[in-house]
């Protein structure tokens, strides 16, 4: 609590008072909610689409896992993977379960009138909560995802120990975040639509200029692939690995909680 | 469920059977009337918006009079 003021986090290429950063971050999403979904598929045609289908192919979603979505937003990941959960024979099991646990209430009030949750509707649970302070008791969930929302949090290292703690022993980890192109030439091109195409798009769009451009940096401030792994395994998890998608444009980290 | 009720300030009960103060990591009461989660070992008061409960202290009603 004495060091809030002193300690900087970075937002953007700004550095900003950490006990400031939240805020901020929330304010960027109290403004792209409305349009976040359609903002995303124009900034990436479509491919966050693919990307979050990847996820939910490692994760292989079975009936009657609990899963907690972290910086769910309006729900992509949790319906896809009840959707998924719920293709499979329950063969005795319960139904596979959600939480859609996000800081921003309107993003995830924008994700209560989609269509496509109404299936799960005795499933899909949402709450207000922090990444950092989640508001579940150890070992709750059989997998925690966490998907474009970890570059947000203000402090990494104690969303990734929090992740850590809800986990039920044998439990994955899965974060699914923006990365590091793994080639000089591609990352000149990805570097250019970024800063001069994206923004553009959020204007067009959603009208909001900086809230995109804010984006654009933070995946810039984001650590690379290997730097994240470690950091993953610093909280505690197991068998840490990494999968580039699109050529390191995104990646997709995943670990274990094992020997509680 | 109960079609009196406000819709939008009630809280799926499969939720609340799992959530905790974040604060305290301690049990909350659900106060339906006042639309608010009670952690009596923080003395924090979370509000409900739209049957969401929002878990974020600072945005909770501090109770120590």
């Amino acid at each position: 609590m004495t060091n809030t003021d002193t300690q900087k986090a970075s937002f953007g290429f700004q550095d900003v008072p950490a006990g400031e950063k939240a805020g901020m971050v929330r304010a960027v999403f109290d403004s792209v909610a409305d349009n976040y979904d359609v903002m995303n598929d124009a900034m990436s045609a479509g491919i966050h689409r693919v990307w979050k289908s990847v996820l939910l192919d490692r994760l292989n979603p079975q009936p009657g896992q609990r899963l907690i979505d972290v910086a769910g937003g309006t729900g992509d990941i949790a319906i896809g993977f009840l959707k998924r959960a719920a293709a499979r024979p329950l063969r005795g099991r319960a139904e596979a379960s959600a939480v859609v646990c996000d800081i921003n209430h309107a993003m995830m009030k924008a994700g209560k009138s989609r269509d496509d949750a109404k299936p799960f509707a005795s499933v899909l649970t949402r709450t207000c909560g922090d990444a950092q302070n989640l508001p579940f008791p150890d070992c709750s969930f059989d997998v925690y995802t966490i998907g474009f929302g970890i570059r947000n949090v203000t402090d990494m290292d104690a969303a990734l120990k929090e992740a850590w703690r809800v986990l039920k022993p044998g439990g994955r980890f899965t974060c699914l975040e923006f990365s590091r192109p793994i080639t000089e030439g591609f990352s000149q091109v990805y570097d250019a639509y970024s800063f001069n195409v994206i923004p553009w798009l959020g204007e067009m769009i959603a009208k909001d200029r900086d809230s995109y451009q804010y984006l654009v940096e933070s995946i810039r401030r984001f650590p690379p692939q290997g730097a994240f792994k470690m950091r993953i395994e610093d909280a505690g998890f197991s068998r840490v690995s990494y999968e580039n998608l699109s050529g390191g444009i995104a990646a997709l980290h995943t670990g274990w909680k094992t020997g509680v | 469920m109960s079609d009196h009720t406000a819709p939008d300030n009630s809280v799926d009960p499969k939720l609340l059977e799992i959530l905790v103060c974040p604060v305290s990591r301690g049990p909350l009461r659900y106060d339906r009337n006042a639309a608010e989660l009670i952690s009596d070992k923080a003395k924090l008061a979370y509000p409900i918006r739209d049957g969401m409960p929002i878990m974020l202290e600072a945005e909770a009603r501090r109770l120590d009079d």
